[in-house]
């Protein structure tokens, strides 16, 4: 056996395991999923499932209003997030120390504890409102069982990994780089856009993939904060699954939730192997 | 002859005992005495009772069970509890199977709500109770008996009621007619929760639509119905915009209590059992009140069943009865907040209190799958407007 054989077979015992793992956790469950997608309530194979999909408004406003929420979320938190990132890489100071110190709370807080917070927060009789009116505010726009309410807690959600994510790739500019730009006279936006950003959109772009797919399979939120209708496709999903039983639509929904998130993936794969090209 | 006797004899001691009221020590020790003349059992036996629900109900039989051992000494009664969810339905299969094979299930006892009595009830897997089996069933409604044909006895129940906040409401509707204009001239003051995630929500969607149809369709399952639901849905989308927040269906039973606690409305369907015990733990104010309206919403019993292929059939129709009487059915309306299976005039004073209001009775349901298309139209219609 030559060296190169024994390498390949051990890589490929390495790898086993995991392959193994991923056959029944994904790829067995998804063909199942498309099989079932496929079959109509008669048991024959056709796209009646796919067909009912997009052809009825409430599913089709139920896809739309997903993807909405989906990509406000993504800008949103990239925003606020690229923003305190950046804010913490170059500043000293109590505040900015403070802010490191706590931003990661809410990941320590369990889902569904933070849910019920947030309601209890932004709701009609909750602790905003009622801070507000001993102000004169009277009433204040409606968050919970409302599109804002799901971006709410997206943000919630998502804003402290995000910072982490993206703080660790601004971590790695080295200050010489920024130093030495500067001393041949660059201003601090051309320091920004020439040097920090192409050197940490890559991070941008791990972060996003992260966020969308998070967001777009999100449950917990979205079925105690959103509104009746348009639902989430994950309430959606669940509600078509578990109490009309209807596995054939349920799957199409999952299908399509599951091919939203690959067009993602495959964008985000693209991107990596372009720049590793590049370099 | 000495059989129909002995029968007799309890029959009469138990409607005593019910007379007597439930805290009477004097009778229970009585009890005691008395079964020296169970006649027709001589040995000891065992019986299964197979129970599904969630754990106050465990909770509930472990303190009734020793109370009808202390009494029947002779009779051993093995509680099985299994989870709501699935457990219904794998124990009517292991029934059905085994009458299939001609075996004995191993089960003598089975408690169920109505989809799973009618569903058995089709196998013929109860047995048919009456009277002289279960003296204690004269005390008990006779519609919800004969829903099932006398093939079990209902031996607890709840219902969905209105609960309202009777600071903000002195007068509460008495008719569904009446709660609907209430709706519409106290805009933003009723919620509903969404009938796909909870029973409340749901009976309220049923019984607008079904009160225009003949009160016999709640217990058919027949989709030709369907073509009839216009009417009902109608009037749900019309008061859409009467409704909280303009049209926003809370998810979960929990969910319209909260904002009912939180006073943004004053007015929500419930689940008997479950509002009274917020009110019992504070988590709703003790201003909330609850009210059964004309025609009533719907709610369900859970039935007791003599499995027809037990060995101890004896045992089990003492122990369907004792469930009937005023011990046990104390319990229920005190620790669960339930209904009792027997009618309210047969209960203690303080029970007729607690329940005042909502004594008027609970529709039964029996509509299998038709609630699901219900639920999906509701979505399409009236959720998206």
């Amino acid at each position: 056996m030559s060296k190169k054989f024994k390498q390949g077979l051990m890589g490929l015992t390495m790898v086993f395991p995991s392959f193994l793992l991923l056959t029944f956790v994904c790829i067995v469950p998804i063909i199942i999923a498309i099989v079932e997608s496929l079959k109509n309530p008669q048991g024959n194979l056709d796209f009646a499932n796919y067909i009912s999909l997009f052809a009825e408004e409430s599913s089709r406003n139920n896809i739309f209003f997903t993807l909405k929420v989906t990509f406000v979320s993504v800008i949103l938190i990239l925003v606020v997030s690229y923003s305190l990132a950046v804010y913490l890489r170059f500043s000293e100071g109590f505040i900015a120390n403070l802010i490191k110190k706590t931003y990661m709370i809410p990941i320590f807080i369990p889902g569904i504890i933070a849910t019920y917070g947030i309601m209890n927060m932004y709701e009609n009789h909750g602790w905003l409102a009622k801070i507000l009116y001993q102000f004169g505010l009277e009433s204040i726009p409606r968050f919970v069982y409302d599109f804002k309410g799901i971006i709410l807690t997206e943000l919630w959600f998502n804003i402290p990994f995000t910072t982490m994510l993206l703080g660790a790739a601004l971590v790695g500019i080295q200050d010489s780089v920024i130093e030495s730009a500067k001393d041949v006279g660059a201003g601090k936006l051309k320091v920004f856009f020439k040097f920090i950003l192409p050197l940490s959109y890559q991070t941008m772009l791990v972060a996003l993939t992260f966020i969308f797919m998070g967001v777009i399979g999100g449950f917990l939120a979205p079925y105690l904060i959103g509104p009746n209708s348009p639902q989430m496709l994950g309430v959606a999903m669940q509600q078509i699954f578990s109490v009309y039983q209807d596995r054939g639509l349920a799957s199409a929904n999952a299908v399509l939730m599951f091919v939203l998130s690959a067009v993602v993936g495959i964008f985000y794969i693209r991107t990596m192997i372009k720049d590793s090209d590049l370099n | 002859m000495k059989r129909i006797l002995g029968l007799l004899t309890i029959g009469i001691f138990m409607l005593g005992l019910i007379a007597c009221g439930s805290t009477d020590k004097g009778s229970t020790s009585e009890g005691s005495g008395d079964n020296g003349t169970d006649a027709n059992i001589d040995e000891e036996v065992e019986i299964s009772f197979y129970l599904t629900g969630s754990m106050n109900m465990k909770d509930l039989w472990d303190e009734i069970i020793p109370m009808f051992e202390k009494e029947h000494p002779n009779i051993k009664v093995d509680l099985v509890h299994m989870d709501a969810s699935g457990g219904p339905q794998a124990m009517l299969d292991r029934m059905e199977a085994a009458k299939a094979a001609g075996k004995s299930s191993g089960i003598d006892v089975f408690s169920a709500d109505l989809r799973d009595v009618v569903r058995g009830n089709k196998e013929g897997l109860w047995a048919k109770l009456d009277e002289e089996k279960v003296p204690n069933m004269v005390n008990v409604e006779g519609d919800y008996l004969e829903g099932v044909d006398y093939h079990g006895v209902p031996y607890r129940a709840s219902s969905v009621v209105l609960a309202y906040n009777s600071e903000n409401v002195p007068n509460p509707p008495q008719t569904a007619d009446e709660l609907y204009d209430w709706i519409r001239n106290n805009p933003g003051k009723f919620a509903y929760n969404d009938p796909a995630t909870g029973g409340a929500g749901n009976s309220f969607m049923v019984s607008a639509i079904y009160n225009f149809l003949e009160p016999e369709a709640l217990l058919s399952g027949d989709h030709d119905i369907m073509d009839k639901w216009d009417q009902g849905f109608e009037l749900l989308k019309e008061l859409h915009p009467y409704m909280y927040g303009e049209g926003i269906y809370p998810k979960k039973n929990e969910g319209t209590m909260k904002i009912l606690s939180g006073g943004e409305v004053d007015m929500v369907p419930v689940w008997s059992d479950m509002a009274l015990e917020h009110i019992d733990r504070g988590l709703l104010p003790e201003s909330t009140k609850l009210i059964q309206i004309d025609p009533p919403l719907t709610g369900g019993p859970v039935y007791m069943l003599a499995i027809n292929d037990s060995e101890h059939l004896d045992a089990v129709y003492k122990f369907i009865d004792f469930s009937l009487s005023s011990e046990p059915q104390s319990l229920i309306v005190n620790n669960l907040n339930g209904y009792p299976g027997i009618k309210f005039e047969e209960m203690p004073q303080e029970a007729q209190e607690k329940f005042e209001g909502i004594e008027g009775n609970y529709r039964l349901t029996n509509l299998g799958d038709l609630e699901i298309e219900m639920q999906k139209r509701w979505q399409k219609e009236v959720a998206t407007q």
